[in-house]
Formats: structure tokens, C-alpha cells, sequence
């Protein structure tokens, strides 16, 4: 239990913590926030599955976000179903993407693998703008507010809690990925295939299941998403820039670590959130200026912290206990 | 318990290994050496599944294993360590070991325990927490030897895990291999340091450009006339004289 407890201190920190401000808080867009910053969170989670545990870096992301997007709202609208079931759907398929896209990581290494998951993203973009017919093409979906648990249709505070239960649940397989029999395999593929292969590891067959895992939570975020932004826009959930916001949280946050992507969740999205709100007022022109900042920080952490935020918060632990010794052999001595 | 049978390994033109034929029994401790390039951790490669050979076949406890992924093979095992070790750099010993471990056990707390026990016997203990990348060679090689030990295989194959050892190192390597082979393990040794070889092995092997030239007891090694010529040097012989 103390091991535990050691271990998870900062999610227990973090999470604790969202559970309790909505019976604190009850500015909307605080909430909001919140929520955003909890299913961008989830979603980097997922993404670090094949780009952090697996060292599958993938920039097409976006591809099983949209396929998530689009089939909740697609069946919420054409056949009036729940959107939990659009995100069943959207799961199947993106697990015969993610399959794909796991076959296709044997095959091409590092930048190759990246751009041929950006193509991917990118092919599903044109589908989805030019096939009028059942998409809507480029003019998007809007995704009806029905009230209810079972249509998604819930208020802020309810909205907190359940993006606090999809950022468990994918932390939760973080750590499965980290203290199990897959996990440590994983971290041997990724450090060494052909060492791996000696040592009885099936490599491909593990590579593929951790990005088709990746594309499936993934899927399931994007679900949830459109359900609570309530517009599907194929410009947007098909981006590369999407794709790169996964990966740069989890970059910022910590590579390989299950705390990361949520870190880098909170310092990006509130950033973005603030600066948006607070330069778009002032001038039309200033309202790219976040990118600015975003990129200035990215550079920062790549600079001075490459091991990221939770590598820091590492780093700060290791430095106290040090110290604290050193005074202890100061006051023995 | 090892057969190859008549087996050929080419690249393009050249012929690394050529029809070679072996046979390991249960308990063997079979030494291979020849000069560099002569196709020694090539016939490595094809035995733990890294190369497809063009003929031939190798047969594992009358098994046909030839073509199986390493992984498959290993699973049987067979296990191999490598020339050029190749630790998970940025993990840490114990984990590297348990890695191995997981092979054959499933649960997780039960493999560390097993790993906990084989860093022990490889004398690793002192270093199990320590980042596998930041080990000196000796202990990189041992690490090696510890992990492909961890998957429990009936017959384990060494490549030159003695290369660029200081003499401590060196006897307890020695030391080592000759307990694990004491407590039934099969091996199969390639290696350069003729003196560690001499006395560890009870069969030797010599390949030369591919081909098998001469088998037998160190001592009948050492005199081959072939032997000398493509590999020992005259020099060995006065030395051993």
C-alpha cells in the first residue's frame, strides 16, 4: 500500500483534486476547462502508449480521434443512437486502423513510420470533407444536446466527472503498461528488438497490439469529445496539429511515464485557454499569439527539462532526499 | 539435442557459412572458434532464427526450428547472447534480468524473484539497481550471459562473452560457465582467448571461410596441422610446448 502510494503520490495528488473542485467551483468556464484539460490529458495518455511505451511516435493521431469523433456522431444523428454506442463502433474501427497502422510500424522506422501516420490522418480528412452524402462533407456535423447519461447530454459538473473517469481509466493502463509482464517486454522491444527476440519476445506482435491499444482509448476520447463540444468539424479532428498537441503534451509532460501526458495537459490547455482568452479581445491580430508562447515553452522544456515535467518532479525528489541525507551525515558527523 | 544439418548461409556472392554439419548432445560443452570472418556468429545467427539459411536445416531436440522467429526458438530453449552486447541501456539490471525471466514466467513478482536469483549467481548483485548503460564491459558481458540465463534454456549459446575481459574478469567468466555446465546446462562457446578456451571446452569446432576444417579435443586441436595453418600460428604451438 506505501509502495503504491509512492508511486502514484502525484496522480493521487492530481486527481483528488479535480474530484473535489467541482463542489468548490462552479464558474462554468472554469469547469470547462477542466474538462478539456482532462480529455486532452486522456488522450496524450493514449497517444504515449505507442509513442512513449512502445517508441512508436506517431503524428496521425488525430486519424483514430476522428474516427471516434465521427462515428458518435454519425450514429447519434443519422440513427438516432446513443453516442455510447457510436463509441463502440468507433473503437472497432479504429482497431482495425490501429492494426494497420501497427503492421505498417514493422515495416517503416522512426520518421518513415511518422509520416506515413500523418498520410493516414490526412486520407480520412478527404473522405470525410468530400463524401457529402454521409458526412456532410466540409460543413460538419452538429451533434444534438439530448439531456440524459445514455445521450451524453449533461452539465458541467457531470461532464467533470466523467472526463475524471476517462483520464483514470487511461492512466490506469499507463501503469499497466509499466508493472506488467507486457509492459516490461514492451520497454525491451523498445530498447533493444534483437535483444528482445533472443529473450523470447514475440516483438511485431507486441508492437502492433500497443498501437492498436493507442488507436482504440484514442477513439474513445474522440467520442466523448464530440459528444461534449457538440460539433464535428473534419478540419479540425482529422488535424495535424491535432496529432502534434498529443504528442507535445506528452513531450512537455514525460515520455514513458504515465503522469506526463496529464501534466502537459494541464500547463498547454490552460495556457491556450488563457492566453485565447485573453489576447483574442484586445486585437484580431494577436489571436495566433499562443502558438508563439506554445512553441517558446516547447523549446524551454527541450532546452533545460528534456526528460519533461514529471522527470523534473523526479529530479526535485531525488535533489530533497539528497540534501536531507547530506544534513543527516552533517549532524552524525 | 542440436543438429545442424548440411547448412549454408550466403550473402549475395559471398558464402558466409558452407555446409556445415553439427551435432550437440545434452550436456556438450562445444567450443567454436576460428579466425575473424570466418562465419562463427553467422552460424549463431542461423541457429537462433536471425538468418533463414539457403540449405540445410537445423533441428532442435529433433525439432525443425530452421526459418522460426528468435523468439519461437527461444521459447523452445535455445537461447543466444550477443558479440556486441545489447543491454536495454536505460533500464536497470534487475529489470533487464526480469525481462529474460518473463519468458517463462508469467506473473510478474514471482519473474523478479527468479531475476533477483539469477543476478546473484552471475555475481550482479552489487549493480542490480544500477542503469545497465552505465555497466564497464565485464559486467555488460555478464549481464548478457545473466539474462538469456533468466529464460531458462536447455542449451545457451555464448558469442565471445570472454572478448575484452581484464584477467580477473576472465577467470571468474571461466568460473562461471564451467558451474553453469556443472548444473547440466548445454553449451555452445564461441570465443577468441584460446587459454580460456583450452580449458573449458571438451570438443572444439573450427570453421574457416565458412567450412567446418577440423573437430576434436582441445589437445587434438591444438596439434591439427589445418589448425595451425589457418588459425593458432606457430607461435601457439611453441607457446604450449
Amino acid at each position: 500500500m506505501r509502495g503504491v502510494l509512492a508511486r502514484h503520490w502525484g496522480a493521487l495528488v492530481l486527481f483528488g483534486l479535480t474530484a473535489l473542485t467541482p463542489l468548490v467551483v462552479k464558474d462554468a468556464f472554469f469547469l470547462d476547462s477542466l474538462v478539456l484539460i482532462l480529455i486532452w490529458g486522456a488522450l496524450s495518455a493514449a497517444w504515449n502508449l505507442a509513442g512513449g511505451y512502445a517508441g512508436q511516435v506517431s503524428l496521425g493521431h488525430s486519424a483514430f480521434f476522428g474516427i471516434g469523433a465521427y462515428s458518435a456522431a454519425l450514429l447519434a444523428t443519422r440513427w438516432q443512437q446513443s453516442p455510447w454506442l457510436g463509441m463502440l463502433l468507433g473503437v472497432l474501427v479504429s482497431v482495425a486502423a490501429g492494426a494497420v497502422i501497427g503492421y505498417l510500424s514493422n515495416r517503416l522506422r522512426g520518421p518513415y513510420f511518422a509520416l506515413s501516420t500523418i498520410a493516414f490522418s490526412q486520407v480520412l480528412l478527404i473522405v470525410a470533407s468530400r463524401w457529402r452524402g454521409f458526412t456532410q462533407g466540409s460543413e460538419g456535423i452538429p451533434v444534438p444536446f439530448r439531456p440524459g447519461f445514455w445521450t451524453l447530454g449533461l452539465g458541467h459538473v457531470a461532464w467533470v466527472y466523467v472526463a475524471l473517469g476517462l483520464a483514470l481509466v487511461h492512466y490506469g493502463v499507463q501503469v499497466y503498461f509499466e508493472r506488467s509482464r507486457v509492459g516490461y517486454q514492451l520497454a525491451g522491444v523498445r530498447e533493444d528488438e534483437d535483444a528482445a527476440e533472443a529473450l523470447g519476445i514475440a516483438s511485431r506482435k507486441l508492437r502492433v497490439f500497443a498501437v492498436t491499444l493507442s488507436a482504440a482509448l484514442t477513439s474513445v476520447c474522440g467520442a466523448f469529445w464530440a459528444q461534449y463540444v457538440g460539433f464535428v468539424d473534419p478540419f479540425y479532428v482529422f488535424s495535424v496539429d491535432l496529432s502534434i498537441r498529443f504528442a507535445l503534451n506528452t513531450i512537455i509532460g514525460g515520455v514513458g511515464t504515465a503522469l506526463g501526458p496529464f501534466l502537459g495537459s494541464i500547463l498547454i490547455t490552460s495556457l491556450e485557454t488563457y492566453l485565447r482568452a485573453t489576447f483574442a479581445g484586445v486585437k484580431t491580430g494577436f489571436t495566433g499569439i499562443y502558438l508563439i508562447i506554445y512553441g517558446c515553452v516547447l523549446i524551454l522544456v527541450v532546452r533545460f527539462v528534456p526528460e519533461g515535467l514529471a522527470g523534473l518532479a523526479a529530479r526535485l525528489r531525488a535533489g530533497v532526499a539528497r540534501s536531507r541525507e547530506r544534513a543527516t551525515d552533517h549532524a552524525h558527523a | 539435442m542440436l543438429t545442424l544439418e548440411r547448412v549454408t548461409k550466403r550473402f549475395g556472392g559471398l558464402t558466409a557459412v558452407r555446409e556445415v554439419s553439427l551435432e550437440v548432445r545434452a550436456g556438450d560443452l562445444l567450443g567454436i572458434i576460428g579466425p575473424n570472418g570466418a562465419g562463427k556468429t553467422t552460424l549463431f545467427n542461423v541457429i537462433a532464427g536471425y538468418y533463414r539459411p539457403e540449405e540445410g536445416r537445423v533441428l532442435f531436440d529433433g525439432r525443425d526450428v530452421t526459418g522460426l522467429p528468435p523468439h519461437a526458438i527461444c521459447r523452445q530453449g535455445l537461447t543466444r547472447t550477443f558479440q556486441i552486447v545489447k543491454p536495454f541501456g536505460n533500464l536497470s539490471v534487475l529489470d533487464n534480468v526480469t525481462i529474460g525471466s518473463l519468458t517463462k514466467v508469467t506473473r510478474l513478482r514471482t519473474a523478479r524473484v527468479d531475476a533477483e536469483r539469477v543476478v546473484e549467481t552471475c555475481g550482479l548483485a552489487p549493480y542490480a539497481r544500477a542503469r545497465a548503460r552505465a555497466l564497464p564491459i565485464g559486467l555488460r558481458k555478464r549481464l548478457e550471459v545473466a539474462r538469456a540465463l533468466a529464460t531458462r534454456p536447455r542449451l545457451l549459446l555464448l558469442d565471445e562473452v570472454m572478448a575484452g575481459l581484464n584477467p580477473s574478469e576472465l577467470a571468474g567468466m571461466v568460473e562461471l560457465i564451467r558451474r553453469l555446465h556443472g548444473e547440466g546446462l548445454t553449451l555452445i562457446v564461441i570465443e577468441h582467448i584460446m587459454a580460456a578456451m583450452m580449458r573449458l571446452a571438451r570438443r572444439i569446432v573450427v570453421l574457416h571461410h565458412g567450412e567446418r576444417i577440423a573437430e576434436g579435443t582441445p589437445a587434438q586441436i591444438a596439434s591439427d596441422r589445418r589448425v595451425i595453418d589457418a588459425y593458432l600460428g606457430e607461435e601457439f604451438v611453441l607457446a604450449e610446448a
